[in-house]
């Protein structure tokens, strides 16, 4: 590593005094390239269509359904699709439409904390949000600076990553017991490793480049250079991982409420309602399992197309 | 390349030791009363820490880490002078004896006052004598004897002291006694030492339940391995060729349809349809004494389960491996050489488009116990996974560290031989 | 009872009863077989005949039965915690008597009984020429050192609870190796049927040693032959067994049980039950009508309904605040919607409850309306207790027990209005187990027992020394309704007890600890193969004369 020249001072504010119009134009065309690779690629857009139709109902939820997702229509439990519910009803006679629609929500866009607090993001949203920025920061530190810090942490991640994930999950969430916030811890903890180490091995690229270098050279701090110099010029591969693993984490909700260790009743987020309604398929009833299912596979199968249209089309790109 | 082996096989034991570890803290923070679960809800105080004790579930948990690992008789030895020795009775029954000098086995019993030394004969049988000689006073004026017990212990017994000790006696139950131990060592010889310990949710060793349960996970995991990966590597390198075409749109969208349903939910959709509607084969797995292979008709649905799962993944990954490799320069360089189209897809695109994906799919290995976790549940297979799960939920903590090795081993294993696997596909790697 | 001895004095009372129309037959029966009259002479008594058991039509020999049941650790039968043990090891202990699936008690290992007219000395007499399968033979002994098991505070059996009430091992007298006495402290009509407790099995006082796996030496018909803990238990025919089949040979028809650990997950367990892999599904510890409803008219299974007095209790721990205020635990109870949480917990197939730990079809069951709905009522008592904004109140429920996770979701909502709100904890049940008697809110499995002072005996009354009983899980102690209690147990005139009872219920419904929603109606659905079973309210197995139709 080049010793960063002492003659100019770190923070020199001289040095680059960018134009706010010049920003704001590099910002749009960047987002305008973004979205033109996103469009190019038919994949991407089915993938696009089906995420944000499941975003779309989330948020307006409340608009498209005239039910609530906990009234209980205690005397019509267990029905199919009618006139009134068009998905049917659950085992307690909520509608199976509004509870699919909420738990949209408690994945996608909130994140119930306690009983009376739910703040912006979903569960799901949250759990990768949380091991992006842990694992982010572990593997660009770990890629820039190398040596043994790289060597202990990197060892750490690889015990991590042998244990399996379905054990990991099995322990944390029987230690934590079941609440929204224990899922994201759960989802943080099986995710980080697997996100530092492509982050390093993209800082390990990325640290060779001129640009570091340069930055090396103007004397900026190692932060500096971590967050503003490689972090951005590693963002594609990591947001095609980030949407796969909400994916992973969707999926991984639903296991967890299968196994009773998902979210507590009356959360209608969809695997304790595959979870639920379970007990009722061989009796005859098998809406209130099957449509979450349903739900889980086609949000899954958006992301994955999404990811898949953006990585294929990034690389066309390159 | 045996260089490379080594260091993977010493990389393998490191994260075991890190995982146990892992394993071992994370139990140990977890909500649960061990004492509770097994005595019932209406043990005493008293009884509580008197059964922890004999456990040795009192001792720090670095200490008790020590002993799962490598075993307590090292240490108990050392406290008590005379070597220890581990035997198999007739019954099956493992049992702790120390050896005299003259090669008899000897284990004591506190009467009342008097020390009892029991005498294991060659033949088997047993002969009683009181052994009053061995208390030695301590710098306090106590009396005090360490030494083996009957129930595979080494403990401290200190006379005349008036400390009230809750023992389990065989045909009346817990007694308050005085005078009795007041110290405890089970023995055990360790993990790495071939002994798992004994499962504190059914009184079992670990190591007898759990051979079992991991060969019926092996066959079950072996079936769905041997059908899902021709089936997908062929499926993937035909969508492959032809990217875009019907077929490839066909195969990839719907082997990522059901990849993407939970296994659970394909489970009991399976048994629905299946096994309840069409009756054509059994929806649930009941080996009661038999081996799988004895009922194949049972793994029918379990590995199907898993197929769909883990088809479409295998599916995918073939397919843009087989994408990348038909668009590459030297599969144009050979059309235009003029080379027949099958001859380029045999001899040239195959062997190239295959190294991505088994690496791929050894890495998956990790994600594939998930799914077999669940499906052992959805269909009461006895398997590994189920095991663990009951492990996990009990705080079973012998239990569920060998379980959680043996996953270890077999996702850092796996992953070793696609290393291995990869060298002899790609010949241009070599390792140093 | 043995002819030369006399007739229970208040056997002509109960009959006059039944003449005045005040007690019915089948509870005559049920008394007088519990006094020491035969059922066949009490049925006599009063002018109907005894159904004498029909040979069945030409039971065959031999054939495995196959049962899906999770095996647990056992080691000794007073400590059982659970019925599905006691399921697979009846098989090969036995017990002193026999509740049968009418509720009546009749005679077993002991041949015959008889209680003075106070009701507090009870004589014995033990069946002779029954054999161990060790070949040691059956005696008083064995009975006594049984009951001292029970009684040794170190066992810590439940029964401790329910027979210790009222006997102290001061009380057992051996008379001779075919009799012995019992003097009880209080007067007490249930004695026969606290015998037949499921944790009540009789040990071979000369092998016991605290460990029945390592001396399975009972009675029984059948022999243990392999016990793994969560894997398989097997039970192999023995040849000597004391009964008798009609054709004049020994008992059991069967050659071998195998009892098949499948998990908890019901759907395997339905499938192989309908694939004819199993014969049947042990729901003892989890009845509910989902197994019924999934075999329902499935042409190879039966479906035998049976009503019972298991439940599920909403249990408030009254040393724990809010609910050491009455108020507060009334205004919880007041949100109770019976009608529709029997029908949304338990898809309608019961009755409804009352807040009192006595169900309609108990003898002793007094008449009292269904409380109401009432949330405006219970925030109102809310207030009063000083809690006008509501209260925060978490719910322990364990997860696998589906019904109670729902009978909280719905008393969840219906709290709403009243300003209760509930947030449900679930965890896995064998957690709940754990902390069961800790936690301050949660709802409890509670098991039918055939007689209305059994629970209250078990769960809602004190110690000698005042402290609540092991299975007290509210804490609940109530001078008068100890004493009402104890009056109660001692009291044979059926109108006098139902009396009693009135004041009971009352006394538990303005300030109990408990609120009952619904009792369950259960199901045995056996396979069609398995002949001569019956349903038992407890759905133990009670299979000697079964056989399987190979």
């Amino acid at each position: 590593m080049t010793q960063p020249d002492s003659s100019i001072p770190a923070d020199s504010p001289e040095i680059i005094v960018p134009d706010t119009d010049v920003i704001r134009f590099v910002r749009l065309r960047r987002l305008w390239e973004g979205l033109s690779v996103l469009f190019a690629s038919k994949i991407a857009v089915a993938g696009l269509v089906i995420v944000l139709f499941w975003v779309g109902v989330a948020i307006f939820a409340p608009l498209l359904t005239p039910f609530s997702p906990l009234e209980q229509d205690w005397k019509h439990p267990n029905e199919g699709p009618s006139e009134e519910h068009i998905l049917g009803t659950d085992e307690l006679g909520r509608d199976l439409w509004s509870r699919l629609i909420y738990g949209a929500r408690v994945v996608l866009v909130i994140l119930p904390v306690s009983q009376n607090l739910w703040i912006p993001g979903g569960t799901a949203i949250w759990g990768v949000f949380v091991a992006l920025t842990v694992g982010t920061t572990l593997g660009l530190i770990s890629g820039y600076y190398g040596g043994w810090l790289d060597e202990i942490t990197m060892r750490l991640l690889d015990a991590m990553m042998a244990i399996p994930v379905i054990l990991l999950f099995l322990i944390i969430m029987t230690a934590l017991g079941a609440s929204a916030v224990n899922v994201v811890i759960a989802i943080t903890i099986v995710g980080t490793p697997g996100i530092a180490r492509l982050v390093r091995s993209l800082t390990l690229d990325i640290r060779t480049r001129e640009y570091i270098r340069a930055a090396e050279t103007r004397g900026e701090s190692p932060w500096y250079i971590m967050f503003i110099e490689i972090l951005p010029n590693a963002r594609g591969p990591i947001i095609v991982d980030a949407m796969l693993r909400v994916g992973y984490a969707i999926f991984a909700m639903g296991t967890l409420g299968f196994l009773g260790l998902g979210m507590p009743p009356p959360s209608p987020d969809w695997g304790s309602m595959v979870a639920k309604g379970r007990e009722f398929i061989l009796q005859g009833s098998p809406w209130a399992a099957l449509w979450p299912s349903l739900a889980i596979a086609s949000l899954v199968v958006g992301l994955n197309l999404l990811a898949d249209g953006l990585r294929e089309e990034s690389m066309r790109y390159q | 390349m045996a260089k490379f082996i080594a260091r993977r096989c010493i990389l393998l034991l490191l994260t075991m030791l890190l995982v146990s570890m892992a394993v071992f803290m994370i139990t140990e923070a977890s909500p649960g009363n061990v004492a509770r679960n097994i005595l019932g809800a209406f043990v005493t105080p008293e009884q509580e820490a008197s059964f922890l004790a004999q456990l040795g579930l009192d001792k720090p948990v670095w200490l008790r880490y020590v002993w799962w690992l490598t075993g307590s008789d090292w240490q108990a030895q050392k406290q008590i002078g005379i070597p220890l020795k581990r035997i198999v009775t007739e019954k099956g029954f493992v049992e702790w004896w120390a050896v005299k000098k003259d090669g008899t086995l000897v284990r004591w019993k506190l009467i009342g006052d008097d020390l009892m030394a029991i005498s294991r004969k060659p033949d088997g049988t047993f002969s009683r004598a009181v052994d009053n000689d061995r208390w030695k006073t301590d710098p306090q004026g106590v009396s005090v004897f360490r030494g083996v017990d009957t129930d595979n212990h080494v403990v401290k017994w200190e006379k005349g002291k008036d400390r009230k000790v809750w023992t389990f006696i065989m045909g009346s139950g817990w007694k308050e006694t005085s005078g009795g131990p007041v110290e405890y060592i089970p023995l055990k010889k360790g993990f790495i030492r071939g002994d798992p310990g004994i499962s504190l949710r059914t009184g079992r060793p670990v190591a007898k339940s759990l051979f079992i349960r991991l060969r019926n996970s092996l066959v079950l995991a072996g079936t769905a391995f041997v059908i899902v990966m021709p089936l997908a590597l062929l499926l993937g390198l035909m969508a492959g060729l032809k990217e875009g075409s019907l077929r490839d749109r066909i195969f990839s969208v719907g082997g990522m349809m059901f990849s993407v349903i939970p296994e659970f939910a394909t489970g009991i959709f399976l048994i629905l349809i299946m096994a309840v509607w069409l009756q054509w084969v059994p929806g649930a797995t009941v080996f009661g004494e038999q081996a799988p292979w004895e009922r194949p008709d049972m793994l029918i649905l379990p590995v199907l389960t898993l197929t769909l799962i883990e088809l479409g993944y295998v599916l995918r990954i073939t397919r843009a491996s087989m994408v990348e490799v038909m668009r590459s320069p030297y599969i144009r360089t050979a059309y235009l050489k003029g080379l027949p189209y099958r001859r380029i897809v045999a001899t040239h695109a195959v062997r190239n488009a295959l190294m991505a994906p088994i690496t791929v799919i050894m890495l998956h290995v990790n994600w594939l116990m998930g799914g077999i976790v669940i499906v052992e549940v959805v269909f009461g297979y006895p398997g590994l996974g189920k095991y663990l799960l009951d492990s996990a939920l009990y705080k079973d903590i012998n239990a569920l560290e060998a379980g959680a090795m043996i996953l270890v081993m077999v996702a850092v294993g796996t992953q070793l031989i696609a290393d291995i696997v990869y060298t002899f596909l790609n010949p241009r790697i070599r390792y140093g | 009872m043995s002819k030369n001895e006399k007739l229970h004095p208040a056997i002509p009372d109960l009959k006059a009863a039944v003449n005045a129309g005040k007690l019915t037959r089948r509870e005559f029966i049920r008394y007088a077989t519990l006094l020491g009259v035969s059922a066949a002479a009490a049925s006599q008594m009063i002018g109907i005949s005894w159904p004498k058991k029909l040979a069945a039509a030409g039971p065959k020999r031999g054939g495995v039965l196959k049962i899906s049941q999770s095996i647990q650790k056992i080691d000794h039968p007073a400590r059982y915690s659970w019925l599905m043990p006691s399921n697979s090891m009846r098989m090969v202990f036995e017990y002193m008597t026999l509740t049968g699936p009418d509720n009546v008690t009749v005679p077993y290992l002991c041949e015959s009984w008889s209680a003075s007219e106070d009701l507090k000395t009870w004589t014995f007499n033990v069946r002779k020429g029954v054999k161990f399968n060790n070949g040691d033979s059956f005696t008083a002994d064995d009975c006594i050192f049984t009951i001292n098991q029970w009684l040794d505070q170190e066992v810590k059996s439940s029964l401790l609870g329910l027979v210790g009430s009222y006997l102290k091992p001061s009380g057992i007298e051996k008379v001779n190796d075919y009799q012995f006495k019992l003097h009880l402290e209080r007067p007490e009509i249930a004695v026969p049927e606290h015998f037949f407790q499921y944790t009540a099995q009789v040990l071979n006082h000369r092998t016991f040693e605290g460990d029945m796996k390592k001396a399975p030496h009972g009675t029984g018909p059948y022999v243990l032959d392999t016990y793994k803990e969560g894997e398989i238990c097997i039970v192999k025919r023995r040849s000597d067994y004391w009964q008798k089949a009609a054709d004049g040979k020994p008992l059991p028809y069967m050659d071998e049980i195998r009892f098949i650990d499948m998990g908890s997950e019901l759907a395997p367990q339905i499938a192989a039950l309908k694939s004819g892999e199993i014969h049947l599904i042990d729901a003892s510890d989890n009845p509910g009508p989902q197994i019924m409803k999934a075999v329902k008219g499935d042409a190879n299974i039966s479906v035998l309904p049976v009503a019972t007095a298991t439940t599920r209790v909403l249990r408030m721990r009254v040393d724990m605040k809010p609910w050491t205020d009455n108020r507060v635990r009334m205004a919880l109870k007041l949100c109770q919607n019976r009608e529709k949480i029997l029908a949304l917990a338990y898809q309608g197939e019961g009755l409804q409850g009352q807040d009192f730990h006595v169900y309609p079809k108990h003898p002793e069951y007094c008449e009292k309306p269904i409380p109401a709905y009432q949330p405006d009522k219970a925030k109102a008592l809310l207030a009063k207790a000083g809690y006008p904004n509501g209260i925060d109140v978490n719910i322990a429920v364990g997860s696998e027990w589906t019904d109670i996770v729902r009978y909280a979701e719905v008393l969840k909502q219906d709290a709403l209005p009243a300003g209760i709100r509930v947030n449900i904890q679930t965890m896995p049940t064998s957690q709940y187990w754990e902390k069961w008697t800790e936690v301050d809110l949660g709802v409890t499995p509670w098991t039918h027992r055939p007689l209305g002072t059994m629970v209250p005996n078990l769960a809602y009354v004190a110690d000698d020394k005042g402290n609540p009983v092991p299975w007290n899980e509210t804490r609940w102690v109530d001078k008068e309704f100890s004493a009402l209690l104890d009056q109660a147990s001692g009291t044979l005139d059926v109108e006098k007890r139902r009396q009693i009872f009135c004041k009971l219920e009352d006394i538990q419904v303005t300030r109990g600890s408990i609120g009952i929603a619904y009792w369950m109606n259960t199901w045995m659905c056996p396979s069609k193969k398995l002949k001569n079973v019956e349903a038992h309210p407890n759905l133990i197995f009670l299979f000697n004369e079964a056989w399987l139709d190979v």
